[in-house]
């Protein structure tokens, strides 16, 4: 058929040839197909017997051949000859075209295929809604009936869609994908020998995999194609494929941006219930001069403080500090916090070591639970006598500067809540009259890291509690912080640090 | 920081040196989950090449620890350079921890 498109194709060139065959004396001049006059010239004349014959061919398949009649030189079989050559290079031309034009057919069809999935996919808000639309898409654009669509997430949750269901074990799916990554490309079974192990009713089947963040961890698997699947087949799920692996991962990330989005108001909400927790203002209590503050180094915090005033009791205030980060050590915190102030409240007679041993003994079983601890450091002021009694639970640091003296560290009596099975605290009284200066602090200041990385360490906290003894409670604990965060310029805040200040002062 | 490991009889010491901080406690925390895996394990972690403890090593120490009580070990710790076995009196771990002078004397508590 290649030579008839090509005469109706160039019918006016193949005109122009016969004209000038005629013109050089020729008396006919026609085109064959083996034995079937395709075409002849002049019109209104039978081709006559032929005195020159050239064939004409395509590569090594002969197509037919030019005849003439009434001339026979050698000049004229170079010239036919030529014309030949022509016609066969017109063929090809023509050929060429017919498979462009196919291909731009094929293209096309794809586009419309993919341009509906796109329009179906529109509609899908789900990571599982658009592998169903897939499935379905495919299935009715590639005239099967059946088939599956298997995601592999990356937290192991497996989605597996069949049509019909349960067409095929999850075992046999799970074998097609990870063929299919091993291999890094489509899966095409069709041979008994790769349909072993199959189900009968399989005959063939195509697996393309789907990429999702550079990954295969997904794909389509389509079932029984009458005949076979062929490479347009092939090609055309491909570009299904490439468009819904898009689709999925907008939808993922419309996910994870959503839960984002959760998760930070949730925080926001924990964040502002733990705000509310701490003392929304410092106690204003005759001879003391009192300043708290904590900075959490995430938006929440596993680190506390808290003033118990009662009046006419005396005052009880806590610093604590959970061990591990964010979320589990503020849940820790909010607990320890309130087990502590619960107790400081309404036992009759608290001191720090009593309300120390009962939190610890309400505390214990669910910090060895979590595997995590608290530090705790409790006290209390006497105005009456002046002295401050404390216990303290493995805190650190806690700074003592009397007046006129140099800061040194207290130590702890016992170690964390959450590590021995009972407390060790003790109470023990320090005497506090104007110009003494305690300073309860948390690790996040001791351990705040320079750029070099250098700690901050427990020598310059007491070089500058020495040095702005001084100081107002607030001055003081501003000096601190400033310290700490130009020391650790540059570098993010890894921990929580809080710090509460008591200065005596005069009545 | 350096880990190393090495099994006396059917004690297993842990050797580190460096920095115990919150960058290196998780390789910690691994291997002690590991090695406290099975009933009544005996381990001896010796801190001797060790210059710093942050509160997230402590921590990891702690952890360990009450992972070895819950399945009837025992984990203790050996050779503390003066600045660590300070940290260790601020906070009164020391009163948690059976703490001795070095690995031969850690080894002989465990055994006799």
């Amino acid at each position: 058929m290649m030579l008839e498109n090509v005469l109706i194709a160039q019918h006016a060139l193949f005109v122009g040839l016969a004209e000038a065959w005629l013109a050089s004396g020729a008396s006919t001049f026609s085109v064959w197909r083996q034995d079937a006059l395709l075409a002849h010239w002049p019109a209104g004349t039978p081709p006559q017997d032929p005195s020159l014959i050239v064939p004409l061919y395509y590569d090594d398949l002969m197509l037919g051949d030019l005849r003439l009649s009434g001339i026979n030189s050698s000049v004229a079989h170079t010239r036919l000859t030529s014309d030949a050559s022509l016609v066969a290079h017109l063929v090809r031309l023509e050929d060429d075209l017919q498979v462009m034009t196919a291909e731009l057919v094929d293209s096309q069809d794809r586009l419309l295929a993919v341009y509906q999935l796109t329009r179906s996919l529109r509609n899908y808000s789900t990571v599982e809604e658009t592998f169903q639309s897939l499935l379905f898409e495919s299935l009715r654009l590639l005239k099967v009936h059946s088939g599956f669509v298997i995601f592999a997430a990356k937290d192991d949750a497996v989605t597996i869609e069949q049509f019909p269901a349960q067409s095929l074990a999850e075992e046999v799916i799970f074998g097609v994908l990870r063929r299919a990554q091993d291999a890094e490309r489509e899966v095409l079974i069709s041979s008994p020998a790769d349909l072993a192990g199959f189900p009968q009713h399989v005959e063939n089947l195509c697996f393309v995999p789907i990429r999702i963040r550079g990954t295969i961890s997904a794909g389509i698997g389509l079932i029984n194609k009458p005949g076979s699947f062929a490479m347009p087949d092939v090609k055309l799920a491909r570009a299904l494929v490439e468009q819904s692996s898009v689709h999925i991962e907008q939808v993922l990330l419309h996910q994870e941006t959503a839960a984002q989005r959760r998760l930070q108001v949730d925080l926001d909400l924990a964040r502002r219930v733990q705000m509310r927790l701490l003392p929304q203002q410092v106690p204003e209590i005759a001879g003391l001069d009192i300043y708290a503050r904590s900075k959490p180094a995430f938006q929440i915090s596993g680190d506390f403080y808290d003033f118990i005033w009662q009046p006419p009791r005396s005052l009880i205030f806590s610093v604590g500090d959970v061990s591990g980060k964010a979320l589990s050590a503020a849940l820790l915190m909010t607990m320890t916090r309130t087990a502590i102030h619960s107790k400081a409240s309404y036992m009759p007679n608290p001191t720090p070591e009593l309300v120390m041993r009962n939190s610890h003994e309400d505390l214990f079983d669910d910090f060895v639970q979590v595997g995590m601890f608290a530090t705790v450091f409790i006290g209390q002021y006497q105005p009456r006598t002046r002295t401050l009694m404390y216990a303290n639970a493995g805190h650190s640091p806690v700074m003592f500067c009397p007046h006129g003296g140099r800061a040194r560290l207290l130590t702890a009596d016992s170690p964390p809540i959450g590590v021995l099975n009972t407390s060790l605290c003790k109470n023990h009284t320090l005497s506090f009259g104007p110009g003494d200066v305690l300073v309860v602090a948390t690790d996040g200041l001791n351990e705040a890291i320079s750029p070099d990385d250098e700690m901050f360490g427990y020598e310059r906290l007491l070089d500058l509690v020495s040095v702005g003894a001084g100081l107002s409670a607030r001055a003081l604990a501003d000096s601190l912080f400033s310290a700490v965060e130009s020391f650790g310029v540059g570098r993010p805040q890894d921990d929580d640090q809080t710090l509460i200040v008591i200065k005596g002062v005069a009545v | 920081m350096e880990l190393r490991s090495h099994v006396s009889g059917d004690i297993i010491v842990l050797r580190l040196a460096g920095r115990f901080d919150n960058y290196v406690a998780p390789s910690v925390a691994d291997w002690l989950e590991k090695h406290t895996a099975q009933e009544s394990p005996r381990i001896i972690v010796n801190l001797n090449g060790v210059i710093f403890v942050d509160s997230t090593a402590l921590a990891t120490l702690v952890q360990g620890l009450n992972r070895c009580h819950k399945r009837q070990g025992e984990l203790h710790l050996c050779g503390l350079q003066q600045q660590v076995y300070m940290i260790f009196e601020l906070t009164r771990l020391d009163k948690a921890f059976h703490i001795f002078v070095d690995e031969e004397h850690a080894i002989q508590a465990m055994t006799s």
